[in-house]
Order: structure tokens, then sequence, then C-alpha cells
């Protein structure tokens, strides 16, 4: 029975859109997963180099005993983050005559097929083969690899079992993340005790005695059971979706975007879509992080001022970007009530053109203390936000016009591909070079600034020029709605 | 009210809808009955301008539906869940609603309150998103914005499916009051045929997108049309109680 499971779940894989029909979006993909896949390795191969060069007074292998729980602490608090309860789609199985136990032990194990799993395998394992393996001989070196996978499995089954509880009450979450927080600050804040000599003092005693690695198989064990359990308890819809126990929902108000009539009244609702949908909601909270950006880049000085244009773009458009890229997929599940009611389609696009401009204001505006490095930077700042919000407001609407693929807004925005395609690849080129385009002929000529006033000049031209912008798009939406609109309805 | 010219729309090859011709009057009530299949929705669809027929047009009080916007302003439907606003609350969807045509929210509330029999408690003040309604409120919020909005011509398709009985009969009513007392042109599908022989004066049935009939109801239509669907099937045996043994 467990075979067919996964060949089904094979099938869900490959057949699903979020793997996506197009090759460019494989080929990304892949090459992604790659690059990230690769560091990891790069990472794992030269841990005893990194090591011995951040602790050059230590013995190598007392350092690496001590990092192990600490990386478990972080894996931990990370896989509460991003790692996906593998639930729902059990639904179609829970009325057919199929085993509980084998629904259970499906859902149960299929958990292990995540990433979060592959990672500490990949970092470890090269360590243990260079250098525990000729030290301590084979016998330890097996107790080191077991010790890592159990230790992974059991943080594996301990998160999912903490986000299955909190799907019922949001408050262990909470209470979860509160604990992981004390147990940090215990060690690294008020220093009660230390993980990493509890680390080494576990990993240490089984360099010499391999029959403890039974402690964290037997902790591994004990979590799976205890899932295994719980899950079996509970195997109803409401507590294994992911949807959270609802309150009441009450509705709001804009009162500002009243005064600009339908069109205030569409935006009120594109801020509604966003704060009350998760994956619109995850990528302003991404936004947010962007806004960190000048940190990285400022505080070192062998960025010149070429590299302020793209952060500075980003800092202040980021939202039109992240956002952006996916125009008119967000509002795929009523697009069809869209077209059919009495909004004027450049009502429409007016009220994406305000919406981005309001919160690219909002941004320029959070983005001011970084005056801290000088008023250049705010300058610079206020010519990307001239820009986001003249030009590149109109490039992603002009590719919202080719998008045609339906996203669902209740997943979250992490490893999500759905309604990713060829539009988004080639929507960033535009993106990317055309502010160099204008910019760098000047630079090259020794003439920067008059590089950003032209950068200036041209966001203003067509922030003035919106309402002809507005036109052309409408025009050319006419020709593309019903292809919009059949993408749109196909889930 | 609604004029259709050889509408013609093909999917990989199959024929889905294909009307040489067909006009609907102001003031009718169709109903649209067909198996699965047999193009309703496209049907509906490509008079609401959705998707773009393969040849041929509609006319809506003599203009093409094609890319204009007037028809908008006096036609309202709800085919599916497509059409609502799943993220906002009912409250916020018919504010928004009454705002596209020009109503506040004092004269939005005003109608609501004439829903009120029909909402049956279910639906405003719940403290509910529309995507957590259930199916059936769902449609019912999708009808109340169809009202709302005061349409001259009122398109639904498949109404009664998900809605509880009580509902059903209110919604019954409801499309007569429109369709006698305010002149409102209605069309409803369904696959219920008691329902729509009784609220259609005017019924066509519809197969592998053809119109193969054309109906105004009578005290026979029922009996017609259930011979139709009855097709094939094998008519259960008169339960014959033998007066000797049941005393």
């Amino acid at each position: 029975m467990i075979s067919t499971f996964f060949n089904h779940e094979l099938k869900s894989f490959w057949r699903s859109k979020n793997t996506g029909k197009s090759i460019a979006v494989k080929v990304i993909m892949g090459i992604l997963i790659l690059i990230l896949l690769s560091y990891v390795v790069f990472f794992g191969v030269f841990l005893d180099f990194i090591l011995s060069k951040m602790f050059p007074k230590d013995n190598l292998t007392v350092t690496f005993c001590g990092i192990i729980l600490i990386y478990f602490l972080g894996d931990l608090l990370m896989r509460m983050q991003l790692q996906e309860l593998p639930t729902l789609k059990v639904q179609p199985y829970l009325h057919l005559p199929v085993r509980r136990n084998s629904v259970v032990g499906y859902l149960a194990l299929t958990a292990l097929f995540s990433f979060f799993n592959l990672w500490p395998i990949i970092i470890f394992t090269p360590f243990i083969l260079k250098v525990i393996l000729p030290a301590s001989g084979g016998i330890a070196a097996v107790a080191f690899l077991l010790s890592v996978i159990a230790l992974s499995v059991f943080n594996n089954y301990l998160a999912m079992y903490i986000k299955r509880k909190a799907n019922l009450n949001g408050w262990i979450f909470l209470m979860a993340g509160a604990v992981l927080t004390l147990i940090t600050c215990g060690d690294f804040l008020w220093h009660f005790y230390s993980i990493r000599s509890l680390s080494y003092s576990f990993f240490g005693a089984l360099l010499l005695k391999p029959y403890l690695v039974l402690i964290p198989i037997l902790l591994g064990a004990a979590m799976f059971y205890l899932n295994f359990i719980y899950l079996k308890g509970n195997l109803y819809l409401e507590e294994l979706s992911s949807k959270k126990a609802s309150e009441y929902k009450s509705s709001t108000e804009i009162p500002l975007l009243g005064r600009f009539g339908h069109v205030g009244d569409l935006v009120a609702n594109e801020i509604k879509l966003i704060l009350r949908n998760k994956r619109p909601r995850s990528a302003l909270i991404m936004g947010l992080f962007f806004l960190c950006y000048g940190l990285i880049f400022y505080t070192q000085a062998i960025y010149g001022e070429s590299v302020k244009i793209f952060v500075g773009m980003f800092m202040t458009g980021i939202f039109i970007i992240s956002y952006g890229q996916f125009m008119f997929s967000w509002q795929a599940s009523h697009f069809d009530g869209i077209l059919v009611s009495r909004i004027n389609f450049s009502d429409f696009l007016k009220a994406k053109y305000l919406l981005f401009t309001i919160v690219s204001t909002v941004a320029f505006f959070l983005t001011t203390p970084y005056v801290y490095f000088g008023w250049r930077v705010v300058m610079i700042h206020f010519v990307m936000y001239l820009w986001n919000i003249g030009v590149n407001t109109t490039i992603v609407l002009f590719f919202a016009n080719r998008n045609y693929k339906r996203i669902d807004l209740s997943k979250g925005a992490s490893f999500n591909w759905e309604g990713v395609g060829a539009t988004q690849l080639l929507l960033s080129f535009p993106l990317l070079i055309l502010p160099y385009v204008i910019y760098w002929p000047f630079k090259m000529l020794g003439m920067a600034n008059t590089g950003f006033a032209a950068l200036a000049i041209v966001g203003v031209v067509f922030i003035a020029t919106r309402s002809f912008w507005i036109k052309q798009l409408e025009a050319d939406f006419y020709t593309k709605r019903f292809k919009i609109a059949e993408g749109f309805r196909n889930k | 009210m609604i004029e259709i010219k050889h509408l013609k729309k093909v999917y990989a090859g199959q024929t889905v809808v294909n009307i040489p011709q067909l006009e609907i009057k102001k003031g009718e009530s169709i109903g649209l009955v067909g198996n699965n299949g047999a193009g309703k929705t496209t049907l509906f669809r490509m008079i609401l301008d959705l998707i773009r027929p393969e040849s041929g047009e509609v006319l809506s009080n003599g203009h093409n539906v094609a890319g204009a916007e007037e028809w908008k302003n006096y036609t309202a439907s709800y085919l599916d869940e497509g059409f609502l606003i799943d993220y906002l609350t009912p409250e916020e969807y018919f504010y928004f609603i009454g705002g596209l045509h020009q109503k506040n929210k004092a004269q939005v509330d005003e109608y609501l309150l004439t829903l009120t029999d029909f909402f049956n408690g279910e639906i405003l003040k719940k403290g509910k998103y529309i995507r957590d309604l259930s199916k059936g409120n769902q449609c019912k919020v999708g009808v109340g914005s169809c009202l709302l909005q005061k349409p001259d011509l009122l398109m639904l398709d498949e109404p009664f499916a998900n809605i509880d009985p009580s509902t059903q009969f209110r919604l019954k009513n409801i499309l007569k009051t429109e369709n006698k007392n305010n002149g409102v042109t209605t069309i409803v599908s369904s696959h219920d045929l008691n329902h729509v022989t009784d609220v259609c004066d005017r019924i066509l049935l519809m197969e592998k997108g053809q119109i193969i009939k054309d109906i105004s109801t009578n005290s026979s239509t029922l009996n017609e049309l259930e011979e139709y669907f009855g097709v094939g099937q094998i008519v259960a045996p008169e339960i014959t109680i033998d007066k000797e043994e049941n005393h």
C-alpha cells in the first residue's frame, strides 16, 4: 500500500502545476538547487579547514564535536520556520478502505523527504570521513554518522510535532519559539551553561564508547513514535490541514483611500488581498527584509556608486518587483468576476500604479535613516524611487499582460514555484539593465551626477506621462484578456 | 435583450457550442437545461465576453458584447466562486459592488435588509471571509451581489445546486418577483427540472453544444423534459400490491 502512495506522490510532484511546464523554469530551478547544494557540499568538504581557521587554538575534533548540537539547535529553528507539513494530500484516502496505519505511516515517512534532512548529512559526513575515520577507526565513524542521522530525524519529527500542535493552537508555536530563544540565550547571552561543552561531552564520549549511539537513535525513534501516535489519534481534516482555527474576521476600511473613488476602492481591496493571504503577505515581509540590504553594501567601501543604484532600486522598489512580477495572477481566483463587473480597466491599472506608488513611498521614507552614510545615499535612493514609480511600474505592468498563470494565495512563498514562468525571467532583464544603460555612459564620461540626473528625469517623464502608458497598457490588455482569463481559470 | 448569431466555440477540435440563431426578448425568463458537457457554462461565458468565440457574435441590446463595457452596467451574473473576491468579508464585498454602481454604504445596507430572509442569518456579521463560507453560502453572496446591482439582465449558472431547500424555495420566489414585477430578464441554468419549469417561461434544452429544443413552459413541459433525460433508462416496474396478502 505504501508503495502505491509513493507512486501517487511522485505523480503528484511531476504533474503538479508548481513543477512548471516550461523548460526554462525547470532549468533555472535545477541550477538554483545545484548552486545551493554545491555551497553545502563545499562547506562540508572544507569544514575542517574552516574550523581550524576559526578556532586555531583548539583541537579540531573537540571543536567539531562542540558545534554539532549548536547546528541542530539552529536547524530546529529553521525547520520550524520553513519546513512544510506533508498533510492534506491524504484527504482522498481517508474515506477509502485503506488501513489507518498505512496512511499514518505514509504521512510520517514522507516527512523524511525534505531537504532539511539532507543538509546535516552532507555537511558532517566529509569531516567524519576525513578526520574521525583515520583517527578513531571505523566503528566510531559509523557511530558518528548514525548519531547525526538520528538527530536530524529527531529534529524533523520534533518540528513536525510542534507545527501540528501549533495548527490547533497558535500559542504553542510562540511558546516553542520562546523556549528555543531561552535555550539560546541561556548559553550565548547569560552563560548559564554551554551547549558546546554539552555537545562535546556527548560526542567526545561517543569516540571512545560507540554504543552511546543508541541514545540519539532512541530519541529519534521515540519522536517518530510520538508523531505516529499523535497522527493516528488526530486523523481528521481540520486537525491535519494547515488552516488555523479561525477567529472573528472583521470588516475594515481604509478611510484615506476613499478620496480616490473607484481607484481607491480597488487599492483598498488589493491591500486586503496582500494582508489576508499567505503568499502575498510573505512577499511583503520579504520586502521589509530587503530594507536591510543597505547595511550589507554601504558598510563596505569596496562597493562603488554603481552598486548603490542597484541597492537603492531594490530597497525602494522591492515590492514592485517581488509582488509586481506575478501581477494579475494574484487576482486569478476572481478574475472572471473582475472582467464582468463594472470595473473600468484603466481604473484597474490606475489602482496598480497608486498601490505601487504608496508602497514605494513608504519604503523610501523607511530608508531615510541611511542618511547616516551620507546625504548622497539618500539622493540616490530618491532618484531610484522616482525611477521605480515611473519606469519600473510600467515595465512590470507591461509584463503582467503576458502572465497567464494562476497562483494559489494560501501557500507560502518560500520555494514556491507556482506562477513562475518565462515572464518572470524576461521581466528581470529590463529591470536590472535599464538603469545602467542610462547611467553608465555618463559615468564613463566622468559625469556621474549627470547620470543620476538623467535617471531622475526619465523617471519623472514616465510619471508625467502615466495616462499615456495606461492607455497603451489598456489597449494591449484587450488583445490578451481572453488568454489571461483562460489561464487563470486553469487550476 | 440578447441576440446570438452563428455563435460557435471549438475546444481541441470538438465543437462545444454551436448556436446559429437565438433571440432572448426583454422580460423573458429563460431556463437552460442539458447534461454535463452540453455547453451551458461555455454559452454563459461567451454571453459575458469571458471567452472568445470561434465565430459569430453575441449582441446585448443591439451591441456586440466583445470588448464593450456598456453591457456591464445592466448585466449581473454569478457563474461560480471565481466571481467572488474571496478574501473579503461578505459586507466588504457588497460595499465594493455597491460602490461600482454608485451606491453608498447606507444604500447597500438598506438593500441588504430586503435579503434578510434569503441570507437566513448566515452571511452578514458572521466574521468570516468569503473563502471560509460553505459553497451554498458563497452562492448566496453571489446571488445577493447580483440583486444588489439592480440589473436588467440576470444570469445564474446552477444557482440551485449547492443551496438548502429553504433557500432554493426563496430563490425561486426572488427570481419570479424580479422577472414578473421588475421586468428583469433572467437566464438560469439548472439540473433540477422541477425548479426550472417552475421559474422559467421558456426552456432551452442543450445537447452537444446545440439548442435542440426551445419550449415555452406549460403543464406538459416537465414530462417532456423528463422523457428526454430519461432516455434509455429502464423504468422500474410499478409495484403491485396483492390485495389478498395486504389485508
